[in-house]
C-alpha cells in the first residue's frame, strides 16, 4: 500500500506548499506536519520535491524507534484497527471509498507575477494595507483572493487595535473588521460568475461568519472543503459553526480521507468520545508519527478521565517535539488532576523558554501556581492568557476555579458565567456556577445550574452528587429528589462510592430499610472489591445486622455481626450484644431478651 | 439672568448616575453638533455685544425654542442610538423655520468644516468660551449657566475631549466625516435586494435543517435592517405619527452607531420596562429580542439588557429563556449595580442586583409560572440570604411577595405543598406550624412593620393593600375559643378592610409629598416633546405632497401622552388598585353602585399607570355590572369593545369573562348543550396541579352544578355541589361557601325538597349575616321565602314578610334576575294567601309581575318569564279579565316552548 501512502504524500507536499504560496500558513504548516508524519514505507522514499528524502527518513525513522522503545506502554500494545495490516489504511472507515479529488493546478504565475511576488514578501512581513494596493487591479483567482486575504488580515489588525482604542464605559464597543462588508460584496459577486476558487470560498466563509450569517458560512465552508479538503483552516472554521451533532451531520461533505480528522475533530468538541478515538486510532495507522493526532487522542483520552493513558502520549509527544505548544495546555490540566507539580514546572519552564506570550503558556504557569496553592499569582497568568485570547475558553473557568480558591464570590461567579456565554456547552463552569451558589448557601438557586452541567454531561457522577448534595441540603431537604440524584449517580459509575452509601443512608432516614440493606450491601461489595475499609464500612455492617435481626434472619445477622466484631470501638461491643440476643432467640427463648436496649 | 438654572438638579443626578467610568459620557458626532449648537444658542460673550436675542434668533421665544430643543436632545430616550445627522437635521429645521434654515446650514458647514484633528482642538477650545462668564457680566447678560443641563452636558463634553487619547480624537474624526456624509450618499438599496435574492437562491438550494437555520438567520437580518424602525416603534406613540420614509432607511454601515449617554440607555431601558409591563400584547418577542442583542453588542457590560430580555420572554412565557436570562443577569450584576435606578429619592428602596434579588425574582418568576412549590422555596431561600446579608429592605419585599403568593394559591392546611420539614413555619422563624391563612397574617404583620421601620412607602401601601385583601375573605375566630360555645361565632370584619384600603392610599400621599420636592425626570418627556416636533415637520412635509395623509392633530397626541405626572408611574398604580380592591370589596358586600364607582375611577383615572391586567380588571368588573343590569346584548357590546383593547389571547380576565357572560345566558336561555361546553372549558382552563386557581376551580364546580341543576339532573348537582362545600371547607374558604351553601338549597328547593332545602338556606343565611355578604344575604332570605311557600300555604304570611324584609335591599342594589325573583315571589306569597282576594287589590300581585317580565325580557330568561306569565294568567283569571289573560298565557307558551326546544343553540356561542 505504498502508493497509497504515497497519494497522500503527493497530495500534502503539494497542499503544503499551496496554502504556503497564499500565506494561509497555520493550514501550510498543519499539512507540512501531517505530511512528515505519514508513517514510512520500509524502502527509502523516493526525492521529493521538497524535503530532502536523507533527513527526512532519518528522524522519521528515530521517531519510530524511539516509539519502539516506549514499547511498554498500553499505547503502543493496544491492537490498532487498521494499523497491523497497512491494505485497511488506504480503505476508509465504514467500506465507503474515498472520492479521490485531484489537485488543483496551482495557476502559475499569470500576467502578473512578479507583482504577487512583491505582495507576498509584504504579506509575510505583515504589511497588509500594502500587499493589497500592490494587487490592486489584478485579476486571477490567486490574485484577487490574496488581496481580499491581505485587506481581512489589515481589517483584523485594525480591529484588534481599535478594541483596545474605543473601550468604553460600557465595555467593549463594537469594533468590527472594517473591511468586511467591501470583501463580502466582492467575494459574493466573484461567487456568483463562479471566477472564485475554494481559497476565495474558505476566506467568503470567515468573512460571513464574522457578519453573523452563519448558516451561510457553513454552506460556503462545506463548498471550499469539498473542492479542496486540504485547508485544514477551512476545516476547523466549519468545525466551530458545528454546535450541535445535528448540524454536523446534516453537513454535505464530499467523502475525503481529511474529512475522517475533521470528523474525530468534531466529535471530540462535541464530547463524543468514543467516536473520536474510534477515528483517530484508524487515522494513526495511516499516519503513523502525527504529532496532532498523538495530542488529540491524548486529548481525547483525558476528556474520558483516562488519565495515564493520556500522561504517556503526551510524554511522548515532548519527547519528540520538546519545542511544542499546542495542546500542551491540556496536558497541564492532566498534570494538575495528577498533582505532579515537578512535571509541571517543567513544562511550564519548558513552554515558557519558548514563547512565553502565549495564552497557552500562560494557562500552563497559572496552573503550575495554582497547584503550588498561589491563586493570587494563577489569576495574574490566567488574566495574561485572556488579554491575549478573549475568548479561552478554559482559561476563564480555571480563573473561576482560582477565584473561588480567593473566596472571591462575584469575581468567580463572573468568570464562569463569561466561559458559559462564550461556550454554552461548557459543562464544568455551569457545575461551578453551582458550586458557588452552594457554598454561598443557595442550593435552590445551584439547582439550575447543575440541572444545566449535568443535562450536557449526563453520565458525570460528580455532578449528580452534587446536585444530590443540593437537594439533600439542610435548607431543602428534598430527600425524594436527592434519592433520585444519587440513583443517576451510583448508575454512572460513580468511583468515589459516596452516592451508594448515601442512598442507604437516605433510604434508612425514611424508614425504607429494604431499600437500604440493598443499598448498603451494594456499598459493601464495593469496598470490598476496592479493599477499602473505613467507618463507612462498619455503618454498612452494623445497619445490616440490625437489619436482618429484626425481620428474622438470624444467618445473615450473625454473619455481619461476626464481620463486626473486627473493628474495635462502640460498633465491637454493640455487635457482641447483638450475637448474644440471636443466639438467645435462635435458642427459643421468649421476648425476655434485653438486647434491644443495646442498640 | 442665566438659562435653565432650574434644571440643574436633574443634571446632577445625571452625572451621579454615571457611576466610575472612566468619561462621562463618551463623545459621539452627534453630540459635537449638540455642542455645536449650544454655542449658536449661547454664543461666547462677546465685547459689547449685549444684543438680546442674540444675533440669528428673531425673538425670545425662538430663542427658548432652541433652548428647549437642545435641552430634550440630552435627555429623550426614544431609542438606544444616536439619530443619523439627516434626522437630527430634519428635527432642527422644525425649529428652525423661522430662520429659513440658517441652524441647518451653520451646522453642516461649521461640522464638515472640521477635517483634522487640531481642528477638533480648535472647536473644543472654542467650547469653553461659552461656559466662562464674560468679565464685567451684570446679571442681565445672557449666558449659559455652567451647572444648568447644558452647561453640565457641554463640560462633561469638554472634559471627554480633554482626557481622550489620540487615537481616540482620530476615531472621532473618522466618525465625524462618516456622520456627515451620511446625508450626501445616496441610498443604493440594489445592494440589499441583491443580498437578499442571492440568500433567496441559497435558501433554494439548502436542505434539511440549514433551511430553518437560515430563516432564522433571514428574519434576524430583516429586523435588523428595520432596526430605526421596529426599536422606536416599540415606543408607545402612534406609530403612524412617526416612521421614516422607506427610502430614509439608514444603513448602519452608512454610519458610526453610537449609542447615547448612559442616563439615556436607562432611561430608554426603563421606558421599555414599562411598555412590557403595561401591555405585553404589542411588544413583538423576537423583534424586541434582536433590538436588545443588539444592544448588547454595542455595550456587552450593560447588563440591564438581560434584565429586560428577562421581562420580555416572561411577558411572552417563555419559561426557559426567562430562567436563563434571570441567571445570567444576576451572575453579571449581582453586587454591581442596581436593578433599575428608578426610585428618586436618595435612599434606594431596595438595594436589588443583590444575590437576595436573585430569589426574589426567581421566586416571582415560578410564580408566575405556576409552580408555588418551587415559588416557595425559592422565596424561602431568599429570606435566609437577606437575612444572612442582613438586608432588611429585600426581606420585607421578600415577605411581601409570599404573602402575595399565599393570597393567590389557596393552599390547604392538611396537604402539605411545603413538604419539607423545614417550611415556612420554622423557616422563617413562625416557632409553632401554622395553617396557611395564619402563617400568611402573620409574613403581612411583619413584612408591615418592617416596612413601616425602613419607610418603604410603597411596600407598606402594598402590604395595607393585602392586608385589606386578607380581611376581606377572612374569617376571623374569637381569640378565646375554648368550650363548646365560643368557638362557632365567625364573622369577617369590613371595617378592617376599609382602615387599610385607607391607610393604604395615605401612605402614599405621605410619599407623595416627599417625591415630588425632587425631580422627576425619566426623559419620558423629552421623548415625546421630540417626537411630536418631528412629527409635525413631518406631517407637514407630508401634507405638502400628499394632503390625505394629514394626521389628526398631533399636539392633542402629545399632551395626552407625554404631560408629565407630577406622581411616578409606581405610585399611581398602587393607588389605582385600592379603587379596585375596593370594587372588590363592594362586590362582596353587595352595593352595586359603589362597585360601578370604584371600577370607573379605576378606568378613568389610573388608565395610564395601570397594567394591562389590572386595567381589564376593571373593564371586567363594569361589564359584569351591565351584564347584571342592562341584560346580555349591552353586555356583549362592552365586552367587543373591551376585547379590541386586550386580545383575548392575552387578558384571562376578558376570556374569563366572555365564558361566564356566555354560561350565563346559555343558562337563562336553556341551551344545556352549549352551557356544557363552556362549562368543560372552564374546567380545561383550571389547573390541575392541587392548590393553584383556587378561585378558578370553585368557579367550574359551582357552575358545573348550576348546569347539572338546569338540566334536572339534582342528584349529581348536589353531590357537585357537596364535594365543592367540603373542599372550600377543608381550604378555608368559609365566603364562598355561603353561595355554595345557598346553591344546595337552589337545587333541593329545585328537586321538591324543601325539608333538606330549608336547613341549607338558614345556614347561608346566617354565613351572609356574619360575614356581612348583604346582597347575598337578601338573595338567602328570598329563598327562605319561597322555601316556607313550598311548605304550604299556611306559611304564607311568614314568607311574605321575608320578602317584604329583603325589598329594600334587592330593589336598591340587586340585578335584574334578583328584582325579578323577588317581584315573582312576593305576587306568589299573595297568591298563595288564602287572606288575600286578587280582586281587592289587582295591583298588589300585577305591579310586580309586570316588572318581573318586564326585568326577564332583557335577561332572556325563559323559566322565570314563563313563571311569570302563569302568575299573571292566573291573576287575570281571577279579575275576570280574558283578553289579558290570553296574551298572557300566549306569552306563557312562547317561553315554554322555547325552554323545552331550544333552537339556534349555536347562537349562543356567538355574541
Amino acid at each position: 500500500m505504498a502508493s497509497a501512502k504515497e497519494t497522500y504524500r503527493a497530495e500534502l507536499r503539494a497542499a503544503a506548499r499551496q496554502l504556503g504560496e497564499r500565506c494561509l500558513y497555520s493550514a501550510a504548516k498543519w499539512a507540512a506536519e501531517l505530511l512528515v508524519g505519514v508513517e514510512p514505507d520500509a524502502s527509502p522514499v523516493p526525492s521529493a520535491a521538497m524535503d530532502t528524502p536523507s533527513s527526512s527518513s532519518a528522524t522519521s525513522a528515530g521517531r519510530l524507534l524511539h516509539l519502539h522503545r516506549s514499547g511498554g506502554s498500553s499505547f503502543r500494545h493496544r491492537p490498532r484497527p487498521g494499523g497491523g495490516t497497512s491494505s485497511e489504511a488506504g480503505t476508509p472507515l465504514g467500506g465507503v471509498s474515498y472520492v479521490s479529488t485531484p489537485i488543483p493546478d496551482d495557476d502559475a504565475f499569470d500576467s502578473g507575477g512578479d507583482k504577487y511576488l512583491l505582495a507576498k514578501t509584504y504579506f509575510d512581513c505583515r504589511e497588509y494595507r500594502r500587499a493589497a494596493h500592490v494587487l490592486q487591479k489584478q485579476v486571477g483567482r490567486k490574485t484577487v483572493f490574496l488581496r481580499c486575504y491581505a485587506l481581512y488580515m489589515a481589517g483584523e489588525k485594525r480591529k484588534e487595535a481599535e478594541m483596545i482604542e474605543l473601550e468604553g464605559s460600557l465595555g467593549k464597543s463594537n469594533a468590527v473588521n472594517q473591511e468586511l462588508v467591501a470583501l463580502e460584496k466582492e467575494l459574493s459577486t466573484h461567487r456568483r460568475t463562479g471566477s472564485i476558487d475554494s481559497f476565495g470560498l474558505y476566506l467568503y466563509g470567515i468573512v460571513l461568519r464574522d457578519k453573523g450569517c452563519e448558516g451561510l458560512a457553513r454552506t460556503i465552508l462545506v463548498e471550499s472543503v469539498n473542492s479542496y479538503p486540504w485547508n485544514w483552516s477551512a476545516w476547523s472554521e466549519l468545525q466551530s459553526l458545528c454546535t450541535s451533532s445535528d448540524i454536523l451531520n446534516n453537513l454535505n461533505l464530499k467523502n475525503h480521507w481529511m474529512k475522517d480528522f475533521f470528523l474525530a475533530s468534531a466529535y471530540l468538541e462535541l464530547k463524543m468520545h468514543e467516536e473520536a478515538l474510534k477515528r483517530y486510532e484508524r487515522l494513526m495507522g495511516v499516519f503513523r508519527c502525527s504529532g496532532y493526532i498523538q495530542a488529540q487522542i491524548a486529548t481525547v483520552r483525558y476528556s474520558m478521565r483516562d488519565l495515564d493513558e493520556a500522561e504517556m502520549i503526551f510524554e511522548d509527544l515532548l519527547r519528540t517535539d520538546p519545542f511544542r505548544v499546542d495542546s500542551m495546555d491540556i496536558y497541564s490540566n492532566l498534570l494538575y488532576a495528577k498533582e505532579s507539580l515537578t512535571a509541571l514546572s517543567f513544562l511550564a519552564h519548558r513552554v515558557f523558554l519558548t514563547d512565553k506570550y502565549l495564552p497557552e503558556s500562560c494557562c500552563i504557569i497559572a496552573n503550575y501556581y495554582s497547584l503550588k496553592g498561589q491563586h493570587e499569582k494563577s489569576v495574574l497568568y490566567f488574566q495574561r492568557a485572556l488579554k491575549l485570547n478573549r475568548k479561552y475558553l478554559s482559561a476563564w473557568t480555571l480563573m473561576g476555579h482560582e477565584y473561588v480558591e480567593l473566596k472571591n464570590t462575584p469575581a468567580a461567579i463572573d468568570a464562569y458565567r463569561r466561559a458559559v456565554d462564550i461556550n454554552p456547552r461548557d459543562f464544568r463552569a455551569w457545575y461551578g456556577l453551582g458550586q458557588i451558589y452552594e457554598m454561598m448557601g443557595m442550593p435552590f438557586y445551584a439547582l439550575h445550574y447543575f440541572r444545566k452541567s449535568s443535562y450536557l454531561q449526563p453520565n458525570d457522577a460528580r455532578l449528580w452528587i452534587a446536585m444530590a448534595q443540593c437537594y439533600e441540603s439542610d435548607p431543602l431537604q428534598m430527600i425524594e429528589e436527592a434519592i433520585k440524584c444519587y440513583e443517576r449517580a451510583a448508575n454512572s459509575n460513580d468511583t468515589e462510592g459516596i452516592a451508594l452509601h448515601q442512598l442507604a443512608k437516605l433510604h434508612g432516614m425514611l424508614g425504607q430499610s429494604e431499600e437500604a440493606a440493598f443499598y448498603y450491601k451494594k456499598d459493601l461489595e464495593r469496598m470490598e472489591v476496592e479493599e477499602r475499609q473505613g467507618q463507612n464500612f462498619v455503618e454498612a455492617l452494623l445497619f445490616l445486622a440490625k437489619h436482618y435481626k429484626s425481620i428474622g434472619r438470624f444467618e445473615e445477622a450473625e454473619h455481619y455481626c461476626t464481620r463486626l466484631l473486627d473493628y474495635t470501638g462502640p460498633e465491637k461491643e454493640t455487635a457482641k450484644n447483638m450475637l448474644q440476643g440471636i443466639k438467645r432467640l435462635q435458642s427459643g427463648f421468649p421476648s425476655m431478651d434485653t438486647d434491644h436496649f443495646a442498640l | 439672568m442665566s438659562l435653565f438654572a432650574g434644571v440643574s438638579g436633574g443634571a446632577a443626578d445625571a452625572a451621579s448616575g454615571v457611576g466610575t467610568g472612566r468619561a462621562l459620557l463618551e463623545l459621539t458626532p452627534h453630540k459635537m453638533a449638540v455642542c455645536q449648537l449650544v454655542q449658536v444658542f449661547a454664543p461666547p460673550a462677546q465685547a459689547g455685544g449685549d444684543v438680546v436675542p442674540p444675533f440669528p434668533f428673531e425673538s425670545l421665544a425662538h430663542h427658548n425654542r432652541l433652548g428647549l430643543f437642545l435641552f430634550t436632545l440630552t435627555r429623550s430616550c426614544e431609542d438606544f442610538l444616536e439619530p443619523p445627522l439627516e434626522e437630527f437635521l430634519r428635527q432642527l429645521k422644525a425649529v428652525d423655520n423661522l430662520a429659513n434654515g440658517w441652524f441647518c446650514e451653520q451646522l453642516t458647514s461649521s461640522l464638515s468644516a472640521l477635517n483634522s484633528p487640531d481642528d477638533l482642538f480648535n472647536f473644543f477650545d472654542k467650547l469653553r468660551g461659552v461656559l466662562t462668564a464674560p468679565e464685567g457680566a451684570s446679571a442681565e447678560d445672557v449666558f449659559l449657566d455652567p451647572n444648568s443641563q447644558l452647561g453640565v452636558f457641554l463640560r462633561c463634553c469638554i472634559l471627554a475631549f480633554n482626557s481622550m487619547t489620540f487615537e481616540g480624537v482620530c476615531h472621532l474624526l473618522a466618525d465625524l466625516v462618516m456622520y456627515c456624509n451620511s446625508t450626501d450618499a445616496s441610498y443604493d438599496l440594489a445592494e440589499d435586494e441583491d443580498f437578499n435574492s442571492e440568500m433567496g437562491n441559497l435558501m433554494d438550494a439548502d436542505i434539511g435543517s440549514q433551511v430553518g437555520i437560515f430563516d432564522k438567520f433571514h428574519q434576524g437580518y430583516a429586523s435588523e435592517r428595520h432596526m430605526g424602525e421596529s426599536s422606536s416603534a416599540l415606543t408607545r406613540a402612534p406609530t403612524s405619527t412617526y416612521y421614516f420614509d422607506d427610502a430614509n432607511i439608514f444603513k448602519a454601515d452608512d454610519n458610526p452607531t453610537c449609542l447615547r449617554s448612559r442616563w439615556q440607555l436607562e432611561a430608554y431601558l426603563n421606558q421599555q420596562a414599562d411598555i412590557l409591563e403595561k401591555d405585553p400584547g404589542s411588544v413583538p418577542l423576537n423583534s424586541f429580542n434582536a433590538t436588545m442583542t443588539q444592544l448588547q453588542t454595542l455595550a456587552p457590560e450593560l447588563h440591564r439588557v438581560q434584565f429586560l430580555q428577562y421581562l420580555n420572554a416572561l411577558c411572552h412565557d417563555d419559561y426557559v429563556a426567562s430562567l436563563d436570562n434571570l441567571h445570567r443577569y444576576f451572575d453579571y450584576s449581582a453586587g454591581m449595580q442596581g436593578l433599575f435606578g428608578r426610585s428618586v429619592s436618595q435612599v434606594q428602596d431596595i438595594v436589588v442586583g443583590k444575590y437576595e434579588s436573585a430569589l426574589l425574582c426567581l421566586g416571582n418568576l415560578h410564580c408566575y409560572f405556576g409552580h408555588p412549590k418551587k415559588a416557595l422555596e425559592a422565596f424561602a431561600e431568599a429570606v435566609r440570604v437577606s437575612q444572612m446579608n442582613n438586608d432588611d429592605s429585600c426581606l420585607a419585599y421578600v415577605l411581601g411577595a409570599i404573602s402575595n403568593l399565599l393570597s393567590k394559591i389557596g393552599i390547604s392546611n392538611t396537604v402539605g405543598i411545603i413538604s419539607s420539614p423545614y417550611s415556612l413555619g420554622t423557616n422563617i422563624g413562625l416557632g409553632t406550624p401554622l395553617s396557611i391563612q395564619q402563617q400568611l397574617l402573620v409574613l403581612l404583620k411583619r413584612s408591615l412593620k418592617r416596612a413601616d421601620a425602613l419607610k418603604l412607602a410603597s411596600l407598606l401601601s402594598f402590604d395595607h393593600l393585602s392586608l385589606a385583601k386578607f380581611d376581606l375573605k377572612h374569617v376571623q375566630r374569637p381569640l378565646v375559643s375554648f368550650g363548646p360555645n365560643a368557638s362557632t361565632k365567625l364573622r369577617t370584619c369590613p371595617a378592617d378592610v376599609i382602615k387599610n384600603l385607607r391607610l393604604g392610599s395615605l401612605v402614599l400621599t405621605d410619599f407623595g409629598a416627599d417625591v415630588l420636592s425632587t425631580s422627576n425626570d425619566n426623559g419620558s418627556f423629552s421623548t415625546s416633546w421630540l417626537r411630536n416636533l418631528s412629527a409635525a415637520s413631518d406631517s407637514w412635509r407630508r401634507s405638502s405632497k400628499n394632503t390625505k395623509k394629514l394626521h389628526i392633530n398631533d399636539f392633542d397626541d402629545f399632551h395626552y401622552h407625554a404631560q408629565p405626572s407630577p406622581v411616578p408611574a409606581p405610585i399611581l398604580q398602587l393607588a389605582g388598585s385600592a379603587y379596585l380592591l375596593r370594587a372588590t370589596a363592594w362586590e362582596h358586600y353587595g352595593s352595586a353602585p359603589m362597585v360601578r364607582m370604584n371600577a370607573l375611577v379605576y378606568a378613568t383615572c389610573f388608565a395610564d399607570a395601570a397594567s394591562s391586567s389590572e386595567l381589564s380588571l376593571a373593564y371586567v368588573k363594569l361589564i359584569q355590572q351591565l351584564a347584571v343590569f342592562k341584560g346580555y346584548s349591552a353586555a356583549f357590546c362592552a365586552l367587543k369593545l373591551a376585547e379590541k383593547k386586550f386580545p383575548s389571547s392575552t387578558s384571562l380576565h376578558i376570556q374569563l369573562l366572555g365564558m361566564q357572560i356566555l354560561h350565563e345566558r346559555a343558562l337563562h336561555r336553556g341551551h344545556l348543550k352549549v352551557a356544557q361546553q363552556i362549562c368543560d372549558e372552564f374546567g380545561v382552563l383550571s389547573s390541575s396541579v392541587s392548590g393553584v386557581d383556587i378561585e378558578l376551580k370553585t368557579e367550574f364546580s359551582v357552575r358545573r352544578a348550576r348546569t347539572l341543576l338546569a338540566a334536572k339532573q339534582f342528584s349529581q348537582a348536589a353531590a357537585v355541589a357537596s364535594s365543592l362545600f367540603s373542599t372550600c371547607y377543608k381550604y378555608n374558604m368559609q365566603v364562598e361557601n355561603a353561595s355554595i351553601l345557598l346553591l344546595l338549597a337552589e337545587i333541593h328547593k329545585k328537586s321538591d325538597n324543601a325539608v333538606l332545602a330549608l336547613p341549607c338556606a338558614l345556614a347561608s343565611q346566617s354565613f351572609c349575616k356574619s360575614f356581612n355578604l348583604d346582597l347575598l344575604e337578601a338573595s338567602a332570605t328570598l329563598t327562605l321565602a319561597e322555601l316556607w311557600l313550598a311548605l304550604g300555604s299556611s306559611h304564607a304570611k311568614k314568607a311574605l314578610s321575608l320578602v317584604y324584609q329583603s325589598l329594600p335591599m334587592i330593589l336598591g342594589h340587586g340585578g335584574l334576575e334578583l328584582r325579578a325573583r323577588a317581584h315573582i315571589i312576593l305576587a306568589k306569597c299573595h297568591l298563595s294567601d288564602p287572606k288575600f282576594s286578587v280582586l281587592e287589590d289587582p295591583e298588589a300581585v300585577l305591579d310586580p309581575l309586570n316588572q318581573a317580565t318586564e326585568d326577564l325580557q332583557a335577561l332572556e330568561y325563559h323559566e322565570m318569564a314563563a313563571e311569570a306569565y302563569y302568575l299573571k294568567a292566573m291573576a287575570y283569571n281571577h279579575l275576570g279579565k280574558l283578553d289579558e289573560r290570553e296574551e298572557a298565557a300566549a306569552r306563557f307558551k312562547d317561553h315554554v316552548t322555547a325552554l323545552e326546544n331550544p333552537q339556534n343553540e349555536e347562537d349562543s356561542l356567538a355574541y
